[in-house]
């Protein structure tokens, strides 16, 4: 037995050659992994340019007690009772369409979910109630909605 | 004087370099035509017979890529007309129609081709299943089959948002709100492609340049693969046995081999180097009588057949009925009920029901089953013959979903109205 067989023997030495191939195949797919990394966050961009998620809407005089007001650009319907005021999604939170007020709630005419006026599910395919977002009185009396807020349903803004 | 001759013999000189051989007489031209051509060297020189058989084939694949090149084509021209912005994007469709010579025909073809495609690919995947081709050695490309598949229908669903009209607005908005719902990722995923919380500018511009540029790389890429691997998994798929010419194993089954015709047994299928003459996962080079003949002019003509009936059929339709274009897209206002393309009217109906279920889970335990098919079922009788009886489990099951998809598409399609309640069609 020569010298170089029983060097095999023992826990694997590496050679040269594999030293260099295992390196230069983790540089390879480390490099690979980086520039993937880097063009999925190339895809995800830091400003839309869609509908801002803060909006004013508007002085509270100018919605009477007992509005229901559906903004259909901003996605939210405006109500005004005697608690308060506060936004309601007016976005179907099954698959995302348009919802139509009706007399007892909202309506979605994709797939048939029903909602009560508070936005709790009545019936059909939808998994939960409509979200509830922040209502907040500007420095100058108007009131700003936050789409990018939810808050619990049945908070209203006292005004 | 020489260069007079050389003149004279110009054009004739040119087309000789251009094409190498004339018009083949012979088996040595038929081989080397197909051999050394760029395009037609994709076929193998010989073909077995049972791939010509249309009762086999169905001439399936070959529609299928008769489509994707009109789709190509049309796709190419459309293009140059087409601008992805939400202010012009519907007001060049109606100029298509009013401005463009042959605009409305374009897209018309562009349109019906794109159904036919989505449903001619799923056809040949039913072929492949059904005559049980995917078993090996057939694996591999039975899974780049899928992917095909797969790509085809993000395809048409890319392009189904260009129009920017109601109908693909709210396609749209549908179908990646399904997306939202798979676990963990799900909004994150949707947020990607649409490049938005809301299908809007940038949502359209993303399916643009995922409908005309990446999605046709990727899908010729990928066809090339698929086709490739035809002839190195050694041909299309067929009937064991049915390599040995029909004489040889007549004599065979009476016993009387010695008795053969002179012809059939010393018959030498003349190899000219190893020239394609690929019969099985190996190259073999031999004497052994096959079942082929020269794919020159056989396999061209049917496939140059298959390609004219699809194009006459798809202009026939194109002149009969117009692509449909509604009202500028409107994101205030959802058509009731809002529908998505046919070929997901499946899977609409089942995320009326549970939006998770039926939108993530059952079409990804559906599309895994697909691609693991090959893996699991490799019992290799039955392959090359539609509906062996020695598969009738899978075929039984194969058929089931099958069929229960085609139900829930006619009820999605036909038997769903205003707020997807339930109307009957008469």
């Amino acid at each position: 037995m020569s010298d170089e067989d029983k060097a095999t023997d023992k826990p694997a030495a590496m050679s040269r050659r594999r030293a260099l191939t295992v390196t230069s195949a983790v540089g390879l797919c480390g490099a690979g992994g980086v520039a993937g990394l880097s063009n999925l966050l190339f895809f995800q961009p830091r400003v839309t340019y869609g509908e801002p998620s803060r909006f004013r809407i508007g002085r509270p005089e100018t919605f009477p007690m007992g509005t229901r007001l559906p903004l259909s650009r901003q996605r939210v319907t405006i109500v005004r009772v005697e608690a308060g005021m506060a936004a309601i999604s007016n976005t179907c939170t099954h698959l995302g369409c348009v919802i139509a007020t009706t007399e007892i709630g909202f309506d979605c005419p994709c797939h048939g979910s029903r909602f009560d006026a508070d936005g709790g599910v009545l019936g059909g395919p939808a998994p939960r109630p409509l979200p509830w977002f922040a209502l907040a009185l500007s420095p100058a009396g108007e009131v700003e909605v936050d789409t990018a807020t939810e808050v619990p349903q049945g908070t209203f803004l006292k005004v | 004087m020489a260069l007079l001759r050389d003149l004279i013999d110009l054009p004739k000189n040119v087309w000789n370099s251009v094409f190498r051989n004339p018009l083949p007489s012979s088996d040595l031209g038929r081989s080397q035509t197909t051999f050394q051509n760029l395009f037609l060297h994709i076929h193998p020189v010989k073909t077995h017979v049972n791939t010509l058989r249309p009762g086999y084939t169905l001439g399936l694949g070959a529609i299928s890529m008769s489509l994707f090149i009109i789709l190509c084509v049309t796709g190419g021209l459309l293009m140059f007309y087409y601008v992805p912005s939400v202010e012009q994007a519907h007001n060049r469709m109606l100029d298509l129609a009013g401005t463009v010579a042959f605009g409305t025909l374009l897209r018309n073809m562009h349109r019906w081709s794109a159904h036919g495609m989505v449903a001619l690919v799923f056809l040949h995947l039913c072929r492949v299943f059904y005559t049980g081709s995917y078993k090996p050695p057939r694996e591999f490309n039975w899974i780049v089959g899928v992917v095909l598949f797969l790509l085809t229908l993000v395809a048409s669903f890319t392009g189904y948002l260009l129009p920017w009209d109601q109908l693909a607005f709210w396609a749209i908005t549908v179908g990646t709100a399904i997306a939202g719902y798979a676990p963990v990722l799900g909004e994150h995923m949707r947020f990607l492609l649409l490049g938005d919380r809301v299908v809007g500018q940038e949502a359209l511009i993303r399916f643009y340049v995922l409908h005309v540029a990446v999605l046709p790389t990727v899908m010729i890429v990928l066809l090339g693969v698929h086709f490739w691997r035809i002839r190195k998994d050694g041909g299309l798929s067929r009937p064991e046995g049915s390599d040995v010419p029909e004489a040889q194993t007549a004599a065979a089954r009476e016993g009387k081999l010695e008795g053969l015709a002179p012809a059939a047994k010393t018959a030498k299928v003349k190899t000219f180097g190893v020239m394609g003459l690929v019969r099985g996962p190996f190259t073999k080079v031999g004497n052994a009588p096959d079942n082929t003949v020269y794919a020159w002019p056989h396999l061209f003509v049917s496939e140059l057949f298959c390609f004219a009936l699809t194009v006459v059929a798809i202009l026939v339709v194109s002149l009969m009925f117009h692509a449909p274009l509604e009202a500028p897209a409107d994101p205030t206002h959802p058509p009731n009920p809002s529908k998505a393309p046919w070929y997901f009217l499946g899977l609409q109906e089942m995320v009326s029901y549970s939006a998770f279920w039926g939108g993530i889970g059952i079409p990804t335990i559906f599309v895994i089953l697909l691609l693991l098919l090959p893996y699991i079922d490799r019992d290799n009788r039955g392959v090359g013959v539609w509906f062996s009886r020695h598969r009738l489990l899978a075929l039984t099951l194969f058929t089931t979903l099958l069929v229960v998809n085609l139900v829930l598409i006619v009820i999605g399609t036909w038997f769903r109205g205003p707020n997807w309640a339930l109307v009957t069609p008469w």
